[in-house]
């Protein structure tokens, strides 16, 4: 099922409405601007933090989310968002689903949540990603020792936006790619052109701002997804 | 009302047994063991030898007031590592079975920490989440969940108004407060949070505050009761207001550096005018 311009409208600003924030200053409306379809937000027991799904669940339209197990056959067709919460070990065959999503222009988010996770989880996780979707993530930085002077991961995309850290960050190594949101001098996620469509990492879990009811955040999730 | 003293007031080279004997030479009905605090109860310790405190503490002719616990300034639920908040978990679990191990129907948790680092609304939906679970477990056990008000320290649940809305988003009729009558400082006052919250008050602990010292470097701002600047006429009256009628329980901060069994006895007596009004 389909949402349209109006109907996202409707959601950001009766959400913002709710929370007593100022409304974002939204371009017009565009004849061009193309329908939106499906969103996804996939959970399964690889999902490590079940407050970040949560906070997806939070803030996505109802109509627009399922949070089916990834092994559903044909689950993610015709998404043109999927979002990966709180990721710890990509399993081989969810990774090559979302390639194929990438091929046929899907935007996949692929959000890290091995901060807190034990050494031999985090080697797994890095694997998993590097085998899976050519991600390579550098090692765990605990952001808050010594304690942080300012607690915010800067994005610089799609939107100037600005959301909490998660305290722990899985950066994303040089590779290819734009870096697209950063902690101090940190890089913390990252976009890069896959086929068709665009993978974005992030290296600190956002789901939980969601859920927290960050304006910020959810403004940034909703760019990403109408561009998507 | 009946009074109690923690035992982590007993000085560590007296031990169990010398602490209990003064405990009810003091003239207390109780003691509140802290889980985590003293050697003699650790996370570690097994049932068998939490059976053998009880024996200990009611061969004293006492019993136990409650189990109470600061292991949660470490591992609190609120946490963000999904690590850490099952460990605080357990901790409430410990605390429920050996609350039944030792014939007494109270815990005291610190509920969550705000930092500069975990923000207040992480804080207040993961302690509400959190214990909405504990509190099933604790209402299976016949255990009531006091949530202390440690305002300051926690910069968390500052107003009694607040405090109330947090139990209500719990909805357990298992989780209270473990109201501290000292933790209150220049943000208000004890009686009214008594007022509001009546009923689900689990148990009191009482101390007084210097309210105007304020908490900065080491200079405590807590000190014995009637040195200090709550209005304990008032505590009082507030007390009688909403009916309670069950444990008072003392915490002292700061102890006597010398003849350490003195703050005991003189705590004990001021409890006692406390309790019958002669104020």
């Amino acid at each position: 099922m389909d949402l349209t311009r109006r109907e996202f409208l409707g959601y950001t600003v009766g959400a913002m409405s709710l929370m007593g924030a100022p409304l974002p200053q939204l371009s017009p409306a565009s004849a061009a601007e193309r329908r939106l379809k499906k969103w996804r937000v996939f959970s399964s027991n690889q999902s490590v933090l079940p407050e970040s799904s949560a906070g997806y669940r939070a803030v996505i339209p109802p109509r627009r989310y399922k949070f089916e197990p990834w092994e559903q056959p044909d689950s993610m067709t015709d998404c043109s968002l999927v979002i990966m919460s709180s990721v710890c070990v990509l399993p081989e065959k969810l990774a090559e689903r979302l390639r194929s999503c990438l091929q046929r222009g899907t935007t996949v988010i692929v959000e890290s949540g091995a901060g807190f996770a034990s050494h031999l989880e985090f080697r797994k996780h890095r694997r998993s990603l590097r085998e899976g979707l050519g991600l390579h993530v550098a090692a765990p930085v605990n952001l808050w020792s010594p304690p942080r002077a300012t607690p915010y991961v800067d994005y610089t995309w799609p939107t100037r936006t600005r959301v909490r850290d998660f305290t722990r960050l899985i950066p994303p190594a040089e590779q290819p790619g734009e870096i697209i949101a950063w902690a101090d001098d940190l890089p913390v996620a990252l976009r890069r052109r896959v086929g068709s469509g665009t993978l974005i990492y992030i290296g600190s879990p956002l789901g939980p701002a969601l859920l927290m009811g960050d304006i910020e955040a959810i403004r940034w999730l909703y760019t990403v997804a109408y561009a998507a | 009302m009946k009074k109690a003293i923690g035992d982590n007031m007993i000085p560590r080279d007296w031990g169990f047994d010398r602490g209990l004997a003064l405990i009810k030479q003091a003239g207390y009905d109780g003691v509140e063991l802290w889980l985590g605090d003293m050697p003699w109860f650790q996370m570690s310790t097994t049932d068998a030898q939490v059976r053998d405190l009880r024996r200990k503490v009611e061969n004293a002719g006492l019993v136990v007031s409650n189990v109470s616990t600061g292991l949660h300034w470490a591992s609190p639920l609120s946490a963000r590592d999904p690590a850490v908040r099952a460990q605080a978990s357990r901790i409430v679990e410990r605390q429920i079975e050996t609350a039944t191990l030792l014939g007494t129907d109270a815990i005291l948790v610190v509920a969550g920490l705000v930092t500069d680092e975990v923000p207040y609304n992480e804080v207040y939906q993961r302690c509400v989440d959190g214990l909405k679970r504990l509190g099933d477990n604790a209402a299976r056990a016949g255990v009531k969940i006091g949530c202390e008000n440690c305002n300051s320290e926690q910069r968390f649940l500052l107003s009694p108004r607040e405090f109330a809305q947090f139990l209500n988003d719990i909805n357990s009729p298992a989780v209270g407060l473990h109201l501290d009558v000292g933790n209150i400082h220049d943000t208000g006052f004890a009686e009214q949070w008594i007022e509001i919250h009546g009923p689900r008050i689990t148990r009191i602990h009482l101390k007084d505050v210097l309210k105007h010292r304020g908490r900065c470097g080491d200079q405590s701002v807590y000190t014995n009761l009637f040195l200090g600047d709550n209005n304990w006429p008032a505590i009082r009256a507030a007390m009688s207001k909403v009916g309670y009628d069950g444990w008072l329980i003392a915490e002292m901060e700061s102890r006597y550096r010398f003849a350490l069994d003195q703050q005991f006895h003189d705590t004990s007596h001021a409890m006692d005018r406390f309790i019958t009004g002669r104020l």
